[in-house]
């Protein structure tokens, strides 16, 4: 389970001391911690890629945490993320509002560590199965594809490299695709090759040319006379 | 009645003296007594394939040619153990020894002397069938032979190399009339579409295709030790050469 509980939070709060603790208290959970210090600084942070879970507060100043919650909601690029709101606000009503928003959760200020640690945990369990799943997803839109470019006669076998090292079933439709389309191509350049081969083409002023080289002889007149009568000879014996 | 049955190519290598002695074999296994003369005087090969020990061979082709023997006592049987049945093949080899090719070339012979020849082996021997493996392309011998055959085998296989020869030896048979002429096409290898060949070479030549016999390794290790029918009767190759050798006789 380790694997999928590391990751990288962002932690968003307008009060360096509560940064400085939380910054302290998740890496000594052997997560890696990157600070914001107001909605602006944090969008801004977000835009790039890296950030597996945001811890939020709202009360800041420029632009407060229901505003970042929104719009990271509104992104498709970050509306996985999960996002933990803290606040010191210790209201049902906010707490609503917030999951309302797309908060995955909300913990009220002080928090407690072993609730935190707890809801960090699932949140970034979450975050790597949808992750595993999105990875899952465009691979198996690789297959899709793929499938499509053997009928436009496009594929490259070698476009499915990366999902045939999976070792499960998807790899191994992968990998069966790759073989069948191999084979495919193969029997197509044995078809080329057979047609090619069987493209009968004569010259047909050269070959009549040798055949009257053979025909335009005394002893080939003399061969068809003998052979006229060889035959009619032979039905002659057997008439009788 | 007897027949005359020529099996020609106009180039070699495409597996000629195969089919004759497979030929053979087949029209034997069913009772007919056959009889092949090899008239490739010049590149002589099917006693090879019969087991015929050419040391042990006094008279051949060639004697009966220079007017040493009879055909008949240049005949040699060669039926096989294992065959079967009243059938039997009487081969008449030609001479490998250098000398005596190189007699032919030389001096040449009477061609006229041959027909004569198949005539006598027909009558002596009681033959059903005659069965002659000429020599490549269409030299005077070869042209008589076809000349008195009652049907003619045109082997080939689907390579350029044999395109032409083949229209220049099926044009050559029609102004012989020939009354049945076939083509075999040999050599094909196994990935090509048999149906697709048969259809292609019976177009380019208006003339029909007895049967198309597949190439492969396995069939050349099959077949090296004979004649291929003989030791595989129940084999499918074998069976298209059955189909040759029916069309042949009808």
């Amino acid at each position: 389970m380790s694997e999928q509980r590391t990751g990288t939070v962002l932690v968003i709060d307008d009060d360096p001391t509560n940064r400085l603790l939380l910054r302290r208290g998740l890496e000594r959970e052997g997560l890696r911690v990157e600070t914001a210090a107001d909605g602006v600084e944090a969008l801004e942070r977000l835009a790039r890629p890296g950030i597996d879970l945001v811890l939020l507060d709202l009360l800041m100043p420029r632009l407060n945490g229901h505003e970042v919650l929104a719009r990271m909601r509104a992104d498709s690029r970050l509306r996985h993320v999960p996002v933990i709101v803290v606040s010191g606000a210790d209201e049902t009503a906010e707490a609503v509002r917030c999951i309302e928003l797309g908060a995955d959760d909300f913990l009220p200020k002080p928090f407690d560590p072993v609730l935190l640690r707890a809801r960090i945990g699932a949140g970034l369990s979450r975050k790597w199965l949808r992750d595993v799943e999105q990875d899952y997803l465009e691979q198996v839109g690789l297959v899709v594809r793929a499938a499509g470019e053997v009928e436009a006669g496009t594929f490259e076998a070698a476009s499915l490299d990366t999902v045939a090292t999976r070792d499960d079933a998807l790899g191994g439709l992968a990998r069966t695709f790759q073989t069948m389309a191999r084979e495919v191509r193969a029997r197509e350049q044995r078809l080329e090759r057979q047609v090619g081969a069987m493209r009968i083409e004569i010259d047909q002023a050269r070959a009549a040319r040798r055949v009257a080289e053979i025909t335009e002889t005394d002893y080939f007149a003399d061969l068809q006379r003998k052979a006229a009568s060889l035959r009619s000879g032979e039905r002659g014996t057997e008439s009788t | 009645m007897s027949r005359i049955v020529s099996i020609h190519s106009f180039r070699g290598g495409t597996g000629k003296s195969n089919t004759t002695a497979n030929v053979a074999a087949l029209l034997a296994a069913e009772g007919r007594r056959v009889g092949v003369v090899d008239t490739d005087i010049l590149s002589p090969g099917i006693h090879v394939l019969f087991g015929l020990d050419q040391d042990a061979v006094g008279n051949s082709l060639n004697s009966y040619l220079w007017g040493r023997c009879t055909m008949p006592e240049a005949a040699y049987e060669v039926t096989p153990a294992t065959l079967g049945g009243d059938g039997r093949i009487w081969l008449v080899p030609s001479s490998v020894a250098a000398q005596d090719i190189a007699r032919v070339m030389h001096d040449g012979y009477d061609v006229g002397r041959l027909g004569d020849g198949f005539r006598t082996l027909i009558d002596e021997l009681g033959l059903d069938v005659l069965i002659l493996d000429t020599h490549p392309g269409l030299n005077e011998e070869t042209l008589l032979a076809i000349a008195m055959s009652d049907a003619l085998a045109i082997v080939l296989r689907p390579d350029h190399q044999d395109y032409e020869g083949t229209q220049v030896t099926v044009t050559v048979a029609r102004k012989l009339a020939v009354p049945t002429m076939v083509l075999v096409v040999n050599k094909t290898p196994a990935v090509f579409d048999e149906d697709e060949v048969r259809e292609r070479v019976e177009k380019a030549y208006d003339c029909r295709v007895a049967t198309v016999v597949p190439h492969s390794d396995e069939l050349m290790a099959l077949s090296s030790g004979g004649v291929f029918a003989v030791d595989h009767p129940d084999h499918p190759v074998t069976d298209r050469y059955r189909g040759l050798a029916a069309e042949l006789m009808s």
